[in-house]
């Protein structure tokens, strides 16, 4: 636990810590307290994500976005959250129970357990994990699972047809985002996030800057990941309606809402760790360059879904395998030849 | 390298069309906050009719001559009179049913009297149907800030109508005689401003 934020933190550490209770029950209020600490910075991150893209989405069309609650509609994403609350929980009659109750709690959960590697500034990350990179893509596996466990259990075509078509996508994404990240593990010689943002403190020591096509890899897989536009077909709106999701309503949609916030935001982070530096940055305080970074990401993955078409399946699959890949692989062959 | 040209040229497309879409994002929203902001509607835009009035004595100008009633495809005006002691027209109730009026303005121009206009109100949306049939009071009432110009055209007109009139009979026009002609002319005009 390397929570040193404030000394308060340490202050009340250490008073659990007196209190003479048995070291299990410490550890276990500890870990407690830091995961209700990732779990509210992620409400925080999703209550700010979805005013962020709605607003920018109204601005790319040269609309104005949520205008009326609170200033310029900052206040839009809570009042959707109590409205979602309050919502009735349809379940409709032919669905298999038990999958469809937990496909959004997997979904949620996988997305927001890998926020437990991401260094968010300097001292501050839940936990360091020695092989945190993999960690993270390995947690983030199980979203698929839980979008395949969405779409079949609907019991419903769209919902399937979403369900298989994500999986494909995630599953052969999969791939080349995880070949873009390994040129720089292959440079960095460590999994862990805090040692790889160790490794670029410097601006010109930025991956973005020592292997800009491995982040173009990865900034191309990472949006395909995260089902967005221009690779959005899992829930292509216009043939699918809403893809995976199409049976779910009230709070199970919300889990499934914020996951994909959630997984957004992820992927953004995990590109500002691995390529941009992490936390580095002058004046500005360690996690507030964090964030602004991976916020950068986020914008540039809405711009994405404001200028693309959508891909039709075919040719996200080709572009995938036949470009992304051998791409890919030249830039681990490059990236293992420069930083040996 | 002619293989990979393709791919370039299609790289350089979608830098084009990123750069397109960020101009569109720090351009101005054409958006119009409705109930606080709104459009100014153009001076002759036809939108919900209504009665109008003089502006110095608050009377209605209609004369009841219903033709306007006429003029409309839609039946939507609805005039109801009865002939007054001095032989006029007296209005008891006029109605105009906004659910099927088509604001095709031809009572507007079927009207001598300045009496019935369109105007470029617009929000009068209710909640049942019976509602959007405004009355007589309704109808002025609404009509009271619309600004026209009251028309000159029959004071103009009627000396040289009434010069080829009496040219016609053939008898010579005395002065007294043109003065009644003109009188009993402009009267109906008169009469629909000022009554």
């Amino acid at each position: 636990m390397r929570l040193e934020l404030s000394p308060l933190l340490k202050i009340i550490g250490d008073w659990i810590t007196s209190l003479g209770l048995p070291i299990w029950l410490v550890d276990l209020i500890e870990m407690c307290g830091a995961a209700a600490m990732v779990l509210g910075m992620a409400f925080l991150v999703i209550l700010f994500l979805v005013w962020w893209e709605r607003k920018l989405s109204g601005h790319f069309q040269q609309r104005l976005g949520p205008m009326r609650t609170g200033w310029h509609g900052w206040l839009q994403t809570i009042a959707d959250g109590i409205k979602l609350f309050q919502k009735e929980d349809i379940i409709p009659k032919t669905v298999d129970r038990k999958v469809f109750y937990w496909a959004p709690v997997i979904c949620f959960a996988s997305s927001f357990a890998a926020f437990a590697c991401l260094p968010w500034g300097k001292n501050l990350w839940p936990t360091d994990l020695n092989i945190g990179i993999l960690y993270i893509f390995a947690i983030t596996t199980f979203v698929v699972i839980s979008l395949l466990m969405a779409g079949w259990s609907s019991n419903n075509k769209y919902a399937l047809l979403g369900g298989m078509r994500s999986a494909a996508q995630i599953v052969s994404y999969e791939v080349p985002l995880t070949l873009s990240v390994l040129g720089v593990i292959v440079a960095t010689q460590s999994l862990s996030m805090v040692a790889i943002v160790g490794a670029q403190e410097k601006v010109y020591n930025w991956f973005i800057f020592r292997q800009p096509l491995g982040f173009l890899i990865y900034l191309i897989a990472a949006t395909a990941e995260t089902n967005r536009a221009p690779f959005d077909i899992p829930e292509a709106e216009q043939e699918l309606v809403a893809g995976f999701n199409i049976e779910y309503s009230g709070m199970k949609f919300a889990m499934f809402f914020m996951a994909e916030f959630l997984n957004l935001f992820l992927v953004s982070a995990v590109a500002v760790t691995l390529f941009l530096g992490g936390w580095h940055g002058p004046f500005l305080p360690s996690w507030l360059w964090f964030l602004l970074k991976a916020f950068f990401i986020v914008f540039v993955i809405i711009w994405f879904k404001w200028t693309y078409p959508r891909l039709r399946v075919d040719q996200l699959m080709e572009f995938c395998w036949k470009f992304l890949l051998p791409l890919a692989f030249l830039n681990l062959i490059v990236a293992g030849f420069l930083f040996r | 390298m002619a293989y990979n040209l393709p791919v370039f040229r299609g790289i350089l497309n979608l830098l084009i069309g990123l750069q397109v879409t960020l101009r569109h994002l720090f351009s101005h929203a054409v958006t119009l906050q409705y109930p606080t902001e709104r459009w100014t509607m153009p001076e002759r835009s036809r939108g919900v009719v209504v009665l109008l009035s003089n502006k110095e004595t608050g009377e209605l100008n209609c004369t009841a001559c219903i033709l306007c009633a006429k003029a409309c495809p839609c039946a939507a005006i609805m005039i109801e009179r009865h002939r007054g002691d001095d032989k006029k027209w007296k209005i008891d109730s006029f109605s105009v049913d906004n659910s099927i009026c088509c604001y095709c303005g031809l009572c507007e121009e079927a009207c001598n009297f300045d009496a019935i206009a369109l105007t470029p109100k617009y929000e009068f949306s209710t909640y049942d149907k019976p509602s959007l049939t405004y009355d007589m009071h309704r109808l002025q009432e609404l009509g009271r800030d619309v600004a026209y110009t009251p028309r000159v055209k029959k004071a103009a007109a009627a000396p040289a109508a009434t010069a080829t009139a009496t040219t016609e009979e053939g008898g010579t026009p005395t002065p007294t005689t043109t003065k009644a002609a003109t009188e009993t002319q402009t009267n109906p005009s008169e009469k629909g401003e000022s009554t």
